[in-house]
């Protein structure tokens, strides 16, 4: 007998005496007993109470031992029965077998008797709870696996990217919602053929995998323009998908939109292109020179060869200015430049950066008007970004403007921002060349610009830094009559 | 001698083109942009057209390439081109430049003076 646990024991008994003797001894032996004198509370007791063990006696005045049993076994289904009777037959004994009692107990019994018959019920009993636990587990283990599952497809569903899985004669056999929508597809039904579903270069792929000798775990991307033009581009990504045996299951393809990536990577390519065009413009100058001064042929005169090299000079050391120029913007994006961030006083700068351009401002005898009343302006920047910024904009405006014309410089502050105007009389800009302004490399080509060199990206670099501060530009142009510029930097640096 | 038109935004191109051209005893003429350009080609009638791409689009020269053909000028053109034009932006087949040669920046003397020489005797 199990000694960890004490068995636990229901006679259902209307006899007072027999009760209470079995009771006894079952206790002396070691059980924990209770007792129910007759069927009512025999099945009270049963169907309330887990027992290990139930003696229940066949000819009760209210309910019947058949029907007493019936309802533990209900309810209680490894709860062991005896059914214990004086008389005796045959028939009821099969009858409480078929209902489900272990044993079947003739009255009077020996204690002995009784004792072996409840420990051979009690191993049945272990038995039973055992197979239970063993049931339960794997109804555990099921349910996990069923939850485990659709968790799997809560998680494909939701990725952004599209997964289709083909089988290996060609059926479709598990996609997520992403799949429709990166393909642009209808719809799409387990069982599909591939071949009626996907773009043709897909399926080329998905055969190419189905129909190889050898099985690898290689995969084989392609990239296809789903809308045209670059409306919906996607790259599909497919793969073997192996048993664990090594043999071929099928195929599983990953559909991602890389719409706004392919973008970004014509925006880049454009770019290249066009600062290869500006790098090649003044080198193509360069080499036309150089090749006439070098050949014999030509046979130019001092003072021409003077003026080539001269005007060679200019194209060069105007690529120099596009080549760092470039560079800035590169150190800008990857901000590989650290910023010295310290408190400076906007007039100060400004009127460094009027010294700087004295030459050119001379030069066209242009008038500088300050309107500034405050002498200080302060704000936290990193002081070459910001001399940066406002060494672009004077310098334009006086590139721009008219000889003899002039420059207005205002600065205010507000409580978060320092407002910087500076306002030419210059040719001012067309309202489609304002448009294209802060393109790189756009300059306004009119009859006004002859003769006005720049690199394209003195503006572009202002925008940078000015955004890189969380700051706004503004422009007002009127053609022919001048253009005025508005900054807003904030004064704190976050 | 054959008179050349060259069209083109940069006058350093323009100043070696012209030597070059004028050392081969060419009378050419000049123009720093396509509407001059246009102007002194329906004036001049040069029997040649040099023209730069020239990026300021759509006022640029294979604008000007069609401008002039609609306006049957069938002169002879050779184009100037850079990298932007062949490089990343495509033209749809019913846009062909109607040019009849190109030649790629910088400019050789030799090569220039070779495709100059062809169109000309073509013509």
């Amino acid at each position: 007998m199990d000694t960890e646990k004490i068995p636990r024991v229901l006679v259902v008994d209307d006899e007072k005496g027999l009760r209470v003797g079995t009771g006894r001894l079952l206790e002396m032996e070691g059980f924990s007993v209770k007792t129910a004198e007759n069927g009512t509370e025999g099945i009270l007791l049963g169907t309330r109470e887990d027992f290990d063990l139930a003696i229940i006696d066949m000819k009760m005045p209210d309910i019947d031992g058949i029907e007493v049993l019936r309802k533990i076994r209900k309810s209680k289904p490894n709860t062991v029965c005896f059914i214990a009777t004086a008389y005796a037959s045959y028939e009821t004994a099969i009858e409480a077998t078929r209902i489900g009692a272990f044993g079947y107990i003739p009255k009077p019994f020996s204690p002995e008797e009784l004792i072996q018959q409840l420990n051979k019920g009690y191993s049945q009993r272990l038995l039973l709870l055992e197979s239970e636990k063993l049931k339960k587990e794997r109804e555990e283990n099921l349910l996990e696996l069923a939850g485990e599952k659709s968790r799997l497809n809560a998680i494909i569903n939701a990725i952004i990217s599209g997964v289709i899985v083909v089988n290996k004669t060609g059926e479709i056999v598990y996609f997520n919602h992403a799949a429709i929508k990166n393909l642009n597809l209808d719809e799409l039904n387990i069982g599909d053929r591939y071949e009626e579903k996907m773009p043709q270069k897909v399926n080329d792929l998905i055969e190419e995998i189905i129909s190889s000798e050898i099985k690898t775990q290689k995969s084989l991307a392609i990239q296809i323009e789903i809308i045209k033009p670059n409306e919906l581009i996607a790259e599909i990504i497919c793969t073997p998908v192996l048993h664990p045996d090594g043999s071929f299951a099928g195929v599983v393809l990953v559909i991602r939109n890389i719409t706004e990536m392919k973008k970004i990577e014509i925006i880049k390519s454009q770019f290249i292109s066009m600062v290869a065009h500006e790098l090649k413009t003044p080198v193509a100058a360069v080499q036309g020179f150089l090749n006439i001064l070098i050949d014999d042929r030509f046979n130019i005169g001092y003072e021409k060869q003077k003026e080539y090299l001269s005007r060679s000079v200019v194209r060069l050391s105007s690529l120099l200015d596009l080549v760092n120029d470039l560079l800035d913007i590169s150190r800008m994006e990857t901000k590989s430049k650290k910023r010295e961030i310290e408190k400076l006083n906007v007039p100060e700068i400004i009127d460094n950066c009027i010294i700087t351009l004295e030459l050119e401002i001379k030069k066209k005898s242009i008038r500088i008007i300050r309107n500034t009343l405050q002498q200080e302006c302060n704000l936290f920047a990193d002081s070459n970004e910001i001399t940066r910024v406002f060494t672009n904009l004077l310098s334009n405006a006086i590139k721009y403007n008219k000889d003899k014309g002039s420059i207005s410089i205002n600065i205010e502050e507000n409580k978060n921002f320092i407002i910087a105007r500076i306002e030419d009389t210059g040719i001012g800009m067309k309202p489609e060349e304002k448009d294209k302004l802060f393109q790189e490399f756009f300059r306004a080509k009119n009859e006004n610009t002859r003769g006005i060199s720049g690199t394209g990206l003195g503006l572009t670099i202002v925008r940078r830094i000015i955004e890189s501060y969380h700051g706004k530009m503004e422009v007002e142009s009127t053609y022919g009559i001048g253009t005025a510029f508005t900054i807003y930097l904030p004064k704190s640096y976050k | 001698m054959a008179l050349i038109a060259i069209i083109d935004d940069d006058p350093d191109i323009i100043e070696a083109s012209t030597l070059v051209l004028q050392s081969k005893g060419y009378d050419t003429v000049s123009a720093s942009n396509p509407t001059d350009g246009f102007k002194k080609i329906m004036e001049l009638q040069p029997q040649l057209i040099i023209l730069d791409v020239m990026m300021e689009e759509p006022d640029d020269g294979f604008f000007l390439a069609q401008k002039l053909r609609r306006n049957k000028i069938t002169t002879p053109i050779l184009m100037y081109t850079s990298v932007s034009k062949t490089i990343g932006f495509e033209y749809a087949a019913g846009e062909m430049v109607p040019v009849d040669d190109f030649v790629e920046k910088p400019i050789s003397p030799d090569e220039l003076l070779n495709k100059v020489e062809n169109l000309l005797k073509k013509k």
